[in-house]
């Protein structure tokens, strides 16, 4: 479908088929092929990295707590702390990924983070350890890196895909560490022969070490674009040096970026949420030991594995139908069945039961992720890394919040607090109704006559800035997101790059 | 309003659920003696410093109360500012489902009287006040008799144990090398960028 007077030049140059603005238009999972797919293993599995180190600490909680002395305060406190210090890191990191590329920001912020993993081997108080859990989540933000990294290699018919995959495999680290932890602290605990109050310490090392050695091969294996690194390109005056302000400006301007802020507080928060409190919350309601409590945890993140993805496919089939209407209403109404299904969660009291429903929303939960990131790579082209980092420390906001009102010492035991937060989640699932892009539409109502792809990303940038041709991504960007208007009906005709519209002064 | 109308049955299915079924503290009578070698407040080192425990039956009982009595299990038990804002250590009357004792010291068959037993305070508990109870338990493992070397309001007799940090020097060292050759390597990617950065056209 795409014919570009470019393709053969394209396929030379590139394993996979790309658009005009180089992005991959195929996904192939079991490839390494620079620079797409190369860029795709790279992110999900430092961003994997980063999610193991931040909840390596819950499926160890019942050593760590009798270590440390630890209060239900303490822990409530230290959870929370993992999660809020990526609040503002993420937004930082959108930034960054703005002005300096994917490549140098998420390295960077992965070496400055595994110093707190390291350390956390020689806590010694309560207050050491919520500080090593606070400097430890910072590394969530390589979400934002990651999610912009897909959006800047992959095109818009497969960016619901690539940011599924790769936010969803990174994901699994919460589930995946609920299960190393404890079997990692066994090994240095039976095999080695140390004492319960060093073997944790011990373990603690596995996930630093493999954080850190995530950044190296970033560093030297990765690739900000399709053509090559921010320094290269930016120099040669392909891209040119965005302003900050700019930037900034015109993210937090956008509504839109708000309101998935917020409701993705409440599907990634949520999820956060949970790899914090689920593992002590079946140890100490169902009596289940250690082991078994990071295994039932473990399951809540390994479904990471499909079911994120799975919204994030989800999002383009819908797509390719109904456009971006598709992917927001979709997008509410799997966040909504999620917030029902954790209302249930808590009601329930026997361990098989528990199980079941917990695995099943989770499924729920972490597909209305996908969703979300299948709808932020269009929100804004200029300022994408801004909103993508502002969606993300959105996510966090919710784990704060949920944690702060509902799983914070001995007010609402674990199992009200759960059902809660069910509610909660139903009513911050709302605000999705409100969204409305004037070239698709929105949930109710259908798109305004004549607006287009154009007016919309063109708008970010001001007269004297398209004089200067900086504006020229976003309108390449805008041609390929045609696509979001879905097929009912309306052909979408694909302009060729040669076929710029004389708007461009 | 939903939620607490479907909390109170099920809290109502969950009474119905638990009672008669399984042995509860406030059934068990106090007829062992126990005493234990700390005194009132003292600080005993995890690892370190011994504890000897001695038990017997409580001759102010009938004889014969102690007919069905098998075993004696002797626990260190947490003190109630031990529990507090800790659900994992909570009091639960039924036997089952309590956590104040988690601990055990030893496990002996029944004996009227002259038990004694020393040990060093293993290097896994917790900081914590605790005190010592000793519970007897019939041919069908469930407890028929208890007795701890405290009050009744677990007020006296209380002592202190302090835990192992489970730090180690050579893990300390290693901790810090590594962080730091994080941010060693963080400064070279930045020179390396840079330089890329001079050198390319």
């Amino acid at each position: 479908m795409e014919v570009s007077q470019n393709s053969d030049y394209n396929d030379r140059k590139f394993a996979l088929p790309v658009d005009s603005e180089h992005k991959a238009t195929e996904f192939r999972l079991f490839s390494v092929a620079t620079p797409h797919m190369r860029a795709f293993h790279l992110s999900w599995i430092s961003f994997f990295a980063c999610f193991v180190s931040t909840f390596a600490a819950p499926p160890l909680i019942p050593i760590i707590r009798d270590n440390l002395d630890l209060t239900a305060t303490d822990i409530g406190n230290a959870g929370i702390a993992a999660v809020s210090g990526s609040v503002f890191a993420r937004v930082a990191m959108g930034t960054a990924c703005d002005l300096f590329g994917p490549r140098l920001a998420s390295s960077s912020l992965i070496l400055l983070t595994a110093p707190a993993v390291f350390l956390s081997s020689i806590a010694n108080s309560p207050a050491a350890f919520l500080m090593v859990r606070f400097f430890t989540g910072f590394s969530l933000s390589t979400f934002v890196s990651t999610q912009f990294w897909m959006s800047s290699m992959f095109s818009p018919g497969v960016v619901g895909t690539a940011n599924g995959l790769s936010g969803g495999w990174g994901n699994l680290g919460g589930g995946a560490t609920q299960l190393i932890m404890p079997l990692v602290y066994s090994l240095i605990h039976s095999q080695i022969g140390s004492t319960k109050f060093t073997a944790w310490r011990i373990a603690f090392f596995i996930p630093a070490i493999f954080q850190t050695l995530s950044a190296f091969a970033i560093f030297f294996l990765g690739q900000d674009m399709p053509d090559g690194n921010y320094v290269r390109l930016e120099k040669s005056g392909e891209k040119h040096k965005d302003n900050f302000s700019q930037v900034f400006y015109h993210a937090i301007t956008n509504y839109r970026g708000w309101i998935l802020a917020l409701t993705y507080g409440y599907c990634f928060g949520v999820e956060l949420t949970i790899d914090n409190i689920i593992a002590q919350y079946f140890y100490d309601r169902f009596n289940v030991n250690l082991h078994t409590a990071g295994i039932i945890a473990a399951s809540f993140g390994l479904a990471n594995l499909f079911s994120r993805p799975g919204g994030g496919i989800l999002s383009d089939v819908v797509a390719k139908r109904f456009g971006m209407r598709g992917r927001l209403w979709t997008l509410w109404v799997v966040q909504m069945i999620g917030g029902l299904l954790c209302l249930l969660l808590g009601k329930i009291n026997t361990l098989t039961a528990s199980i079941a429903v917990m695995l099943v929303f989770s499924v729920f939960v972490q597909a209305a992720c996908g969703l979300t990131f299948g709808v932020v790579p269009f929100v804004s082209r200029r300022s994408l890394g801004v909103i993508s980092g502002m969606t993300g420390g959105g996510g966090n906001v919710g784990a704060v919040l949920t944690q702060v009102i509902f799983f914070r010492g001995s007010r609402y035991s674990t199992e009200e607090g759960i059902t809660l937060m069910g509610v909660m989640i139903m009513c911050c699932t709302i605000p999705i109704l409100f969204i409305y892009f004037p070239q698709w539409g929105g949930l109710f109502c259908g798109p305004k006559k004549g607006s287009t792809e154009q007016d919309y990303y063109l708008s970010e940038w001001n007269k004297a800035e398209k004089e200067q041709g900086f504006h020229k991504m976003s309108l390449k960007f805008a041609d390929n997101s045609r696509t979001e208007r879905g097929n009912k009906g309306v052909p979408v005709t694909v302009t060729s790059y040669n076929e710029t519209p004389p708007t461009s002064v | 309003m939903e939620v607490p109308t479907g909390f109170l049955v099920i809290s109502l299915l969950l009474c119905f659920a638990t009672t008669g079924y399984g042995v509860t503290f406030t059934s068990l009578q106090r007829t062992l003696v126990v005493t234990a070698s700390p005194t009132e407040g003292q600080v005993l080192k995890a690892g370190d410093a011994n504890i000897t425990v001695t038990w017997g039956f409580n001759r102010t009982f009938p004889s014969g109360t102690d007919s069905d009595y098998r075993t004696v299990k002797v626990k260190l038990c947490y003190a109630p500012i031990s529990q507090k804002d800790r659900s994992w250590r909570k009091t639960v009357d039924e036997m089952k489902k309590d956590k104040t004792c988690q601990h055990k010291i030893v496990a002996r068959p029944y004996s009227a009287s002259n038990n004694t037993f020393t040990s060093t305070i293993l290097r896994d508990i917790p900081s914590g006040t605790y005190f010592v109870r000793a519970y007897a338990f019939n041919g069908n493992d469930e407890e028929v008799g208890f007795g701890q070397n405290t009050n009744g309001k677990l007020e006296t007799n209380l002592f202190v144990i302090q835990a192992i940090t489970g730090r180690h020097a050579s893990l300390d060292i290693a901790s810090i090398c590594f962080s730091a050759f994080s941010v060693v390597a963080l400064a070279g990617f930045f020179y390396m960028e840079k330089s890329k950065g001079k050198s390319s056209k």
